[in-house]
């Protein structure tokens, strides 16, 4: 293996860094709202100032065309900006809790506090997004972080490494740059906590890592994410909204889905629709369209080269691949079984398996039998059909009619469940967690006069009524055996 | 003494995959269901009231009093207001209104993460049993609890009292000591609730990751008093120790020790004399108000602290390790390097730490793990800012101590080596759902603005209509700033 690029933080630095980092969160700084809405500011400038830089870098590292860097790169990031902005001063202020007459005295009160300095590691597909977003996240809850880009994107990584520090506050925030040694000398380090978003198999490597110093972590994994298909629903919608989130970054989205449920008789409308938007997308065809991006490494391209050439199921078009470019063709397989190479492992690339089932049952069997996605899709305008789905699977998200772009939609916080991970990663509840609630009252001296003094030793019987009184009524309590204990 | 009989190790699975089983029928998706089986819970405890006070005299020697406050109060807190409020919190949320995304109806609802494990310490084994277990019900998760081995009357009771009162499926019982819970920590759940100390906390976070478990940590801490000079030295002396005292000191919201400024610990020492007195009027010995260490081991444990302390024993010191009895005790002049500090004493020994100022009492706070909660007495506004603001703990309470923990609508949790997650209230309903969200985009959507995403892709000025313009930027533009004071940030 050739020799470690000199992008890459030497290893004896990542220490360094941490500790310029957490003394920079003891100095104080963050505490002032006005610093951290300055910092947030100053992200959103980060990409407005340099957007044609991030344009071109994103077209190096994943052969992107601009449209897909402005829609999933950049639109996020600046709701997610414009959401902290506008709310961590309200966030952060502490409120009153509780209206308990009893304790009111006291003054309960809650606030949300930084947990301190955190590590966020991003994923490469979406680079830009899925880094600054939490940063600004983590800035409004008032912590320093240390930012550790994908590898697999190195203009990009190369590009946020030299702007952090010309426009953020510099050991607050820190970059560390690399590759498995670099992120595994940063996991041995202590954080408050870490948010990591990748592959399932890492995502363990980092939950281990972070157990060992008690680190709370978020978590946002991969998954297959399956389509359900209603045979009446408008069969050009599904067709058109499936297929555009399958190649949309050339696939690589958590958010994308992997397979379609379709009932067998439809199965062939289904599939003519999607070659009419096919064709519709692409009218010169995929490789020669500047609508079409490429995967990020010819290792990837191999990867799902094997997938491809391993289905039993009938390639409908594409199937194609150019290791060189890094490109593969869009890819439509149809009669894909359930045991096909392609339903063995998140695709995470431009290929749609159509899975022919006999009915929704069946669909919801399927899924139901298989690991939790970050994601469930249906099309079908019935609403019946749609709650008969999502009311029984589970998943991070519940899709009518559309796929992937639930992750863009403010006030709707993207995390997965199960095996595709745990935490958030966008919106209030992101920022939530990279705060704590620290609570704290006042107690007047007088409460002990009036009731609190029966707490003290010798305790006396006669005093438990008042012990006794700190407790509400109950509810009622469930008369018919059946329903109260749910036991026949 | 009672025998707790453990759970065969090979009826864990079993009882797992009923567990599951249950989840997965659906049965919990009945708010009336979860409500019905919340005010179980609650008459689990009332109806049983004597019997769970009788098996924590005998496991803890527990004042009637002790149980009423400490372990059945929170426990009755939590079921009224998850009682109250479960249909609120389980309710669709619209998220709020945005003109680009409106059509999609964009919606939010807090769904059960499916099967979850609790495991209780011995302190509190009823209120940190049916508390947690209360919040898990709300979120429709079945739940397998695991109490402790360390108080056996009452986990045989909590055993026999569970499948009695609700669903025998969804709520499990596994008793046992460390094979039963090492066979626990196997299985794969959606959710683990661990309250208890730092080191078994590790063990149980590192078999949660090989499964991608998500984790509750309520772990323990130093919980430190910084007195202030000017405060009335009665009321502090009387609060502290009630907190120190209560339980036999096995509470991990227990203040450890005092800060007190030198030339004020004699007097603080004659204050915590007389309150000392008036508590146990004929020593805490024979006091019916004191209870005792849970087991040999741990009082031996406490015992050896207090003969190896370097400070000066002002009240108690005493133990006798076979009736599990430590004298409730008091030691001053404290240093820093003393081996009262080595780990958290979670009895009933007090550690009065003389210094020179508040700052070097802040110092020494943070030289620590972040504890569970620091505790100011001072009716100087200031004075209570100067040490919370420079401190980092789960709770900050002025003039009091411990109670936090059944104040409704105020979360406990830790932070840093305290923990994290939290439990009481919302905030532990939250840590046992997640956030489904949903949208259902009317096929019109892509006419009038969505279309644009489709290939082929022409320049277009929709794209950035999807989202908001910036903030101003900063007046003094690229970075020059760093803060040169330590309070705030530079001017914009």
């Amino acid at each position: 293996m050739s020799g470690r690029p000199s992008s890459y933080t030497p290893l004896d630095e990542i220490y360094k860094i941490h500790e310029r980092t957490r003394q920079a969160y003891r100095s104080g700084r963050a505490k002032s709202i006005a610093f951290r809405k300055q910092q947030i500011a100053q992200v959103g400038y980060i990409i407005k100032d340099n957007e044609d830089r991030f344009i071109e870098a994103s077209k190096r590292d994943l052969g992107r065309p601009p449209q897909d860097t402005i829609f999933f790169d950049f639109a996020g990031t600046y709701i997610d900006i414009k959401l902290m902005y506008d709310n961590v001063e309200k966030w952060t202020k502490p409120r009153r809790a509780g209206c308990n007459l009893n304790f009111a005295p006291m003054g309960p009160r809650v606030k949300a506090e930084p947990k301190g300095t955190l590590l966020i590691i991003p994923p490469f597909n979406v680079p830009v997004f899925m880094l600054m977003g939490p940063l600004v996240g983590a800035i409004a809850g008032g912590n320093a972080v240390v930012l550790k880009p994908s590898e697999k994107c190195p203009a990009c990584a190369e590009l946020i490494t030299e702007l952090v520090p010309k426009y953020l506050d510099r050991d607050m925030f820190q970059m560390v740059n690399g590759g498995v040694a670099e992120t595994t000398r940063l996991l041995e380090l202590q954080w408050d906590h870490i948010l990591f978003i990748g592959s399932t198999r890492v995502g363990r490597i980092v939950a281990e890592a972070a157990a060992k110093h008690l680190t709370p972590v978020t978590l946002e994994l991969g998954g297959k994410n399956p389509v359900v298909i209603d045979p009446r629903s408008d069969v050009h919608l599904a067709a058109k909204r499936t297929f555009w989130g399958r190649v949309v970054n050339t696939g690589q989205v958590c958010l994308c889905p992997e397979y379609v449920l379709v009932p067998k008789d439809f199965q062939d409308t289904f599939v003519e629709a999607v070659k009419e938007i096919h064709n519709f997308f692409f009218p010169e065809g995929p490789k020669r369209s500047s609508s079409y991006g490429r995967i990020v490494s010819e290792a990837q391209v191999l990867r799902i080269k094997r997938l491809v050439d391993g289905t039993r199921g009938t390639i409908v078009f594409g199937g194609d691949v150019d290791v060189s470019e890094r490109y593969v063709a869009p890819t439509l397989v149809k009669d894909v079984g359930l045991d096909d190479v392609l339903m063995s492992e998140e695709i995470f690339g431009p290929v749609l398996p159509l899975v022919p089932v006999q009915d929704v049952e069946e669909a919801i069997e399927i899924i139901r039998s298989r690991e939790r996605p970050l994601a469930i899709y249906v099309f079908s305008q019935d609403k019946v059909f749609l709650n008969q789905v999502f009311e029984n699977t589970e998943s991070g998200a519940a899709i009518a009619n559309e796929t992937v772009i639930s992750a863009g939609v403010p006030g709707l916080p993207m995390g997965g469940i199960g095996p595709s991970g745990y935490g958030y990663t966008t919106g209030k509840e992101m920022f939530d967690q990279f705060t704590h609630i620290r609570v704290s009252l006042n107690n007047p001296s007088w409460v002990d006069k009036i009731g609190f003094g029966f707490r003290y030793p010798p305790y006396k019987k006669e005093n438990e009524k008042f012990l006794r009184a700190l407790s509400p009524a109950l509810p009622p309590r469930p008369t018919e055996k059946t329903s109260a204990t749910g036991n026949s | 003494m009672s025998m707790l009989v453990p759970t065969p190790i090979d009826e864990i699975s079993n009882i797992h995959r009923r567990a599951r089983e249950a989840f997965f029928s659906g049965k919990t998706k009945s708010i009336a269901f979860r409500k019905a089986q919340i005010a179980q819970v609650g008459y689990l405890l009332k109806d049983n009231e004597h019997r769970f006070i009788e098996a924590l005299k005998q496991d803890l020697r527990r004042p009637e009093s002790e149980t009423i406050l400490c372990d059945l109060a929170g426990a009755y807190i939590e079921v009224r207001s998850a009682y109250d409020n479960v249909e609120q919190w389980t309710k669709i949320q619209k998220a709020d209104f945005n003109l680009n995304f409106f059509a999609m109806s964009p919606k939010l609802k807090a769904e059960p993460k499916g099967v979850v494990l609790l495991i209780a310490p011995f302190n509190l084994p009823t209120f940190l049993v049916f508390s947690p277990l209360v919040s898990m019900i709300a979120g429709g998760n079945a739940a397998v609890i695991k109490p402790p081995d360390q108080t056996p009357a009452c986990s045989a009771l909590i055993a026999e009292l569970v499948p009695q009162y609700l669903d025998n499926d969804l709520y499990h019982v596994v008793n046992g000591g460390v094979p039963e819970t090492k066979k626990l920590l196997d299985l794969r759940w959606d959710h683990i609730f661990y309250i208890g100390n730092g080191r078994t906390g590790r063990i149980i976070a590192e078999a949660a990751a090989k499964h991608l478990t998500p984790t509750t940590m309520e772990l323990g801490g130093k919980n430190p008093v910084v007195l202030d000079p000017k405060c009335d030295f009665n009321v502090a002396a009387r609060r502290i120790l009630w907190g120190r005292f209560l339980n036999c000191g096995q509470i991990c919201m227990a203040p450890e020790y005092v800060l007190v400024q030198k030339e004020h610990q004699d007097r603080l020492v004659d204050a915590m004399k007389e309150v000392y007195a008036s508590f146990y009027p004929e020593g805490p010995e024979n006091s019916d108000s004191l209870a005792r260490i849970v087991n040999e081991a741990h009082a031996a444990r406490i015992k050896q602290i207090i003969d190896e302390t370097k400070g000066t024993i002002v009240l108690g010191g005493d133990a006798d390790v076979s009736k599990r009895y430590i004298a409730p005790t008091v030691v001053r002049d404290v240093a820093f390097d003393d081996p009262l500090f080595q780990d958290e004493v979670f009895g009933p020994v007090l550690a009065v730490v003389p210094v020179n100022s508040i700052e070097e009492a802040i110092d020494f706070i943070n030289s620590g793990e972040s504890p569970l909660a620091v505790y100011v007495f001072s009716t100087d506004k200031s004075f209570q800012s100067k040490v919370f603001d420079n401190t980092r703990s789960g709770a900050a309470n002025a003039n009091e101590v411990v109670i936090t923990t059944a104040i409704p609508g105020l979360p406990m949790g830790g932070v840093g080596g305290s923990g994290y997650g939290y439990y009481t209230g919302k905030q532990a309903f939250e840590e046992f759902t997640h956030w489904r969200i949903s949208i259902d985009n009317p096929s019109w959507a892509d006419k009038i603005g969505f279309g644009f995403r489709f290939p082929p892709y022409k320049p277009s000025k929709m794209l950035a209509m999807l989202y908001p313009s910036l903030p101003p930027r900063p007046a003094q533009g690229k970075n020059s700033k760093r803060a040169s004071t330590k309070s705030g940030a530079g001017k914009l």
